[in-house]
């Protein structure tokens, strides 16, 4: 053993962690774009977990992020009940102890709950209902498992956005996608282990906030994809500099490095050579992701891409294409689904964006047979009201709710075509135990094999977790 | 059964104990039993189960974290008896069993007799109160040393001393090139000029080190370097944070730590500003900029919130941030339940939070627009009222414009057509910010004439208040003066005056070890914000207490402690690997050399101006807009513009690029600078291909490249321009083995020069040697 090798190994992999100052460039090294310790025939360990805590489900996750709370009440969730008692003042015993956001205005005059405004049928041999506004989605109904009756803390956006990625509804926590490439690296030699991307007529709020790597190393936050230009900043060589002289210039980096690593023996800069190396591979994978000029025209007619137009259905493509090249996880933020005043043309609008890129992903994962290890998830931050809010005469629309909302999942190791929990006669609270944030998160965790209780990291004297000091798998959701 | 009954059915079965009035000794026979056997396991001076202790009479009647545990008025109303009834909402004790009727009967009656019990022969002291940390520091004479040749001041015997004892000899000096460019890099953080350096070597005087060491704390740039240090702490930023992120002004803080700490303000004086300049008599302008300190937490302003629950954030912020930041200690922890191992609990975590609860800043939506308020203007009191009428006008037309942007996207192309008043609204946004006076105004604290109620928040909620609580500090530190005779409450004055007294035993120790930690790459507490029973001890505590005692001696100067540690032996060392030392001391922890660093995120950057000769020297003033790639703010809620200086603001410090929480400057980001959501003591130092393809490829590095080839070129011969380049980048001469190769390297950029212009092809074969040396590992590291 030469004493490079030595030295590396005296420094433990706990130090590094603790230390947070030091020897990083190690864990990025192993972890922001080195290959998956627990795939068969690989070698270089990726993650902080030694192995997996049980067997994965999954390797890969997909999140697409409903912006804004969608209505899982002209969605999701049908409830004749509602629409029987239409008009009718909310029971006071189900608001008793209820805080909503906008409570000034809202709660001036006791709300009247609002018949469900879409129509629903039945789909698929599981007879799931949706309403009309999902059609495609329809058609796959029965790749899907629905979570009814989610709960989560905050009814504001940002928080709750917050809340849902991070575990806390204050900044400053690691996001999932950092937990899982901390925990478990990535599959991808050339292209980062956790993908943003966004959509819509604004970014989420909060924003970086949803996807940092808070107190882990930085190396694990999320990278933002741009959907116009370089998919990554600084993706592209200078103006002027070619392919050739951009390979010369890693080439003699490399060399000089290599002596000033011999003149000082310091690892750290082996760790550095490395990543100019990965920098120059990404330069040529970053625009090969992007380019669809493969996809087969029934591809993109599928998905409802346009060439040269950013949407939620080139993000969809572009999340299947970073899977395939072994990202871990890739999240997409769509916007916007706040329908305070109006669940008409607004709401009609932004369920047609989402519909069939979201059924044309779940088909497309499965004909490739990749969605056997793909976990795609589809949630808001919240769900919106029984009741009705008018902020202008002759409209109305529903305000956050956050006791009973539906998200739904599809891919390996679910039961497809089921729903777990469910919500009373008028949508209002869970009828079964309900499900917190925290328990989806802890799902997803153990999916790819992780512990939630285990997967921890100190920070300022306490051990901190993604699911803070609760969370329970929702085992009746798995195969 | 009723109460004749039971009181029957009680005689009977503890006649004796019943018979007797309860005194000391029914204490001692009947109550202390049951206590021992179901309560104080939980709830005894050292555990405090929620708040509560049973062990004495005075414990008892202070109640716990709930509130009293004992209703004088209405003894049988006793919280503590509920909780053993097992009646009402309050828990029920024991946990999973009960007491039998004839205990919660004898329980009653002492209560009702009011608690005879012996006084306790002794204190018990808190679990934890005699760990180290919480001792006051003494000041131990350095140690002998055998090799007492080396030593240049005190702090060289305490690390020579630990050094010998593992049979280690110290690294020899590093040279003298690296020397310089290591001292500038830590005490100004900019590299020096060639000239500097050139100066330098020239300079034989057996001083000569401690006289650049003078010229860099001189520097007007050692304020700029170690203010920023200062603003990791504070979190320090100029967006809001949170869903609208809206710019905010709060610069003037900024110059003030870059001042203070210029002027070596005295270290105590320096936090007491910060914590409680409003409330200093006559406090002076600059006494109120400072107090922006704990102003800089984020703040919400999205529709349908609840202010006081973000309020309430941000003071809990700035209590944790007081523990991490001044006693090293992991207050934040004892925010939900007591502290798991420190001797911090609830109860104090909020008697903390009652000193921070008093500031005048939005708690209800009526007061929304009010926003950021209190500011401190400057400008007369017309100008004050106009600009704050218009900048608030101006965040609401924002949010119409934004709401009605969204829209579009939902209309179809005929009602797109229709204005709907939008661009009535934009040259609306553009005339108010046109006539807005261009006064400069900074977020302030001030006190509330009436101060707020302060609880212990139960399980962090602030919905669910328990006892109220008075400002207090910690019970395992240092105690605060009595509060005064006339009634009037503790302030935050008083908090500041505790953390900075001479007898706090945890504020010095803290502060020069973080001091220490940006020079050698960790702390001698290697946990710098945690001295606690869970952080890690000191590699060299008696050198620490030593610092310490030392920084208040001398007044609290920052400076004097720079100096003491840039001028030791121990931090002159070469930072070359040592396999002998490494054998035995793997983390280094002994110092047997010195460390590489990485550059901090703003360093690098300031690092390359100077390189490329285009560093501008401006220090202070508004933050700047320097390039940035575009598409960094489609993943904000608020599309932003980013309107790029112009002129010598384009080459400003990296501190200085305006700091937008939501999306923050990619170069900064990606190089490790702290977020600004919570404070940051320490930064992680990664090392990414994203750093890579910045330091690479961003339009900053391709304009400063250029400039230096320029310079570069004025040299005669590749010889020349090439050891020019390298004095430039990192103020040495090229080795032999690296000329051959970088000449190998620009004979190949010369081949790919396009035909025709050979003076342009020239200039662009050199700035591609530029863009290497930018990138080299060296560049980026501190040596």
């Amino acid at each position: 053993m030469n004493f490079e090798d030595r030295y590396l190994q005296a420094r433990t992999r706990r130090h590094f962690f603790r230390d947070c100052g030091i020897g990083v460039g190690k864990m990025a090294l192993a972890s922001m774009l080195a290959r998956d310790g627990f795939a068969a025939g690989t070698t270089v360990s990726a993650g902080a977990m030694k192995s997996l805590h049980h067997p994965a489900r999954i390797d890969h996750v997909i999140y697409l992020f409903q912006c804004g709370g969608p209505s899982q009440l002209e969605l999701f969730d049908y409830k004749p009940e509602l629409t029987k008692y239409h008009q009718k003042p909310a029971p006071e015993a189900l608001m008793k102890g209820k805080r909503f956001a906008f409570m000034d205005t809202f709660s001036k005059e006791p709300p009247k709950l609002l018949g469900q405004t879409r129509q629903f049928k039945q789909h698929g041999k599981s007879g799931k209902w949706l309403s009309e506004l999902l059609p495609h989605l329809g058609g796959v109904a029965d790749d899907l498992t629905f979570f009814q009756g989610v709960a989560t803390d905050n009814f504001n956006h940002g928080p709750a956005k917050l809340f849902m990625n991070t575990g806390s509804v204050r900044t400053g926590r690691p996001s999932i996608g950092a937990w899982v490439t901390y925990g478990i690296g990535t599959q991808s030699q050339d292209l980062p282990g956790f993908v943003v991307m966004q959509s819509g007529p604004r970014g989420p709020r909060s924003g970086a906030a949803l996807w940092a790597s808070g107190f882990l190393p930085t190396s694990y936050q999320g990278v933002p994809f741009r959907s116009t230009g370089d998919p990554i900043l600084d993706l592209s060589n200078p103006a002027g500099v070619s392919a050739d002289q951009q390979r010369q210039t890693i080439d003699v980096l490399r060399d000089l490095n290599s002596m000033q690593l011999q003149h000082t023996g310091d690892p750290e800069i082996s760790t550095r050579i490395s990543q100019y190396e990965m920098a120059f591979k990404m330069q040529s994978s970053g625009p090969e992701l992007i380019d669809f000029s493969k996809e087969s025209k029934e591809t993109l007619d599928m998905y409802g891409v346009k060439p040269g137009e950013a949407s939620f259905a080139s993000n969809c493509l572009l999340a299947r294409r970073l899977v395939e090249r072994g990202t871990r996880f890739v999240q997409l933020y769509h916007a916007d689904w706040d329908h305070h005043d109006d669940l008409t043309k607004p709401l009609a609008n932004v369920a047609g964006e989402i519909d069939r890129p979201t059924a044309a992903l779940i088909k497309d994962l499965k004909q490739r047979g990749l969605l056997d290890r793909t976990l795609v998830i589809w949630s808001g931050e919240f769900g919106r009201t029984p009741m009705g809010e008018v902020r202008e005469a002759g409209k109305i629309g529903r305000n956050h709710h956050i006791d009973a909302y539906t998200m739904f999942m599809a891919g390996g190791g679910l039961k497809p075509g089921t729903s777990v929990g469910a919500t009373d006669d008028l949508g209002f609270n869970p009828a079964e135990a309900p499900i917190h944030v925290h328990d989806i998160q802890a799902t997803i965790l153990h999916m790819l094999g992780i512990d939630h209780t285990k997967l921890t990291f100190k920070s300022q004297g306490r051990d901190f977790r993604l699911t803070d000091v609760s969370g329970h798998v929702v085992k009746t959701a798995l195969a | 059964m009723n109460r004749t009954a039971l009181a029957l059915v009680v005689y009977s079965m503890v006649a004796a104990a019943s018979a007797q009035t309860p005194d000391a000794a029914f204490y001692e026979s009947t109550i202390r039993p049951i206590l021992r056997t179901n309560c104080l396991a939980c709830h005894t001076d050292k555990t405090l189960t929620s708040g509560l202790s049973l062990e004495s009479r005075e414990s008892i009647l202070r109640g716990g974290n709930r509130g009293l545990a004992i209703d004088k008025d209405k003894p049988k109303a006793s919280l503590l008896l509920e909780a053993i009834r097992q009646t009402g909402d309050a828990p029920k004790m024991p946990p999973g069993r009960k007491l039998t009727e004839e205990q919660i009967a004898v329980l009653e009656k002492w209560i009702a007799a009011d608690l005879p019990m012996p006084a306790p022969t002794q204190p018990s002291k808190r679990r934890g109160a005699d760990h180290w940390a919480f001792q006051a520091p003494k000041k131990i004479a350095p140690p002998v040393v055998a090799l007492t040749a080396w030593p240049k001041n005190q702090i060289d015997y305490f690390i020579l001393a630990k050094l010998e004892a593992a049979k280690l000899k110290p690294a020899p000096e590093a040279s003298r090139e690296t020397l310089l460019r290591r001292a500038s890099l830590d005490l100004v953080g900019l590299p020096p000029t060639v000239d500097e350096t050139a100066e330098f070597l020239a300079d034989t005087r057996p001083d000569a080190y401690d006289r650049a060491v003078d010229r860099l704390l001189a520097s007007q740039h050692y304020g700029e370097r170690w203010g920023r240090h200062w603003l990791d702490l504070a979190r320090y930023a100029d967006s809001d944070g949170y869903t609208i992120d809206a710019p905010r002004e709060i610069w003037k803080y900024r110059d003030w730590v870059i001042k203070a700490v210029n002027d070596d303000q005295p270290f105590d004086q320096f936090v007491i500003d910060q914590y409680a300049g409003d409330l200093r008599p006559n406090p002076t302008n600059e006494q109120l900029i400072a107090t922006g300190f704990h102003r800089n937490t984020p703040s919400n302003f999205e529709g349908g919130i609840d202010f006081e629950q973000y309020r309430v954030e941000a003071v809990a912020d700035r209590v944790a941030t007081t523990g991490a930041v001044f006693l090293g200690l992991t207050v934040g922890c004892a925010r939900c339940h007591d502290h798991k191992y420190d001797p911090i609990s609830q109860r104090e975590f909020y008697q903390l939070f009652a000193f921070l609860n008093n500031v005048d800043e939005v708690d209800k939506e009526a007061d929304r627009n009010r926003f950021n308020k209190p500011f401190l203007e400057f400008g007369t009191p017309e100008e004050i009222a106009k600009k704050g009428a218009n900048t608030a006008q101006v965040r609401l037309l924002e949010g119409e414009i934004e709401n009605y942007k969204l829209t579009l996207t939902q209309l179809s192309e005929d009602e797109k057509k229709k204005d709907l008043g939008l661009h009535e609204r934009l040259e609306g946004l553009r005339l108010l910010r046109a006539r807005s006076p261009n006064i400069v105004s900074t977020m302030i604290m001030r006190e509330l004439e009436t101060p707020r109620a302060a609880y212990i928040h139960l399980g962090g909620d602030f919905l669910r208040k328990g006892a109220p609580v008075e400002p207090g500090a910690l019970g395992v530190l240092n105690s605060l003066p009595p509060v005064p005779a006339n009634g009037s409450r503790r302030t935050r004055l008083d908090l500041a005056n505790w953390l900075v007294d001479r007898s706090n035993p945890l504020t010095a120790r803290v502060t020069v070890n973080r001091m220490w930690q940006r020079y050698f790459g960790k702390g001698i507490v290697e946990t710098d914000s945690d001295f606690g029973t869970q952080g890690d001890k000191p590699s060299h505590r008696d050198l620490l207490d030593w610092l310490a005692v030392e920084f208040m001696d001398r007044g609290w100067s920052q400076k004097a402690i720079h100096r003491l540690i840039v001028t030791s032996a121990a931090y002159r060392q070469s930072s070359l690997a040592r396999p002998d030392a490494a054998a035995v001391d793997p983390d280094n922890k002994l110092l047997a050399r010195q460390e590489r660093l990485r550059l901090d995120a703003e360093i690098v950057r300031d690092a390359s101006l100077t390189a490329a000769g285009l560093f501008h020297p401006a220090v202070g003033g508004p933050s700047v807009y320097p390039p940035q790639p575009a598409g960094v703010y489609q993943v904000t809620q608020v599309r932003r513009e980013w309107k790029t200086s112009k002129g010598g603001d384009r080459f400003r410090r990296g501190m200085y690029t305006f700091f937008q929480r939501s999306a923050p400057h990619p170069s900064l980001i990606v190089f490790d600078a702290p977020d600004a959501t919570v404070t940051c003591t320490r930064r992680v130092r990664s090392n990414t291909p994203l750093q890579a393809l910045t330091q690479l490829n961003d339009e900053t590095t391709k304009e400063l490249a250029e400039a230096m080839s320029d310079r570069m070129i004025k040299q005669a011969g590749d010889a020349a321009r090439l050891r020019q380049g390298f004095l430039m980048a990192v103020n040495r001469a090229p080795r032999a083995d690296e000329s051959e190769r970088l000449l190998r390297y620009l004979a190949a950029q010369r081949d790919s020069a396009k035909p025709g212009d050979a003076a342009a092809g020239e200039k662009l074969a050199w700035a591609s040697v530029a863009r290497v040396l930018l990138n080299l590992d060296e560049f980026l590291t501190r040596e």
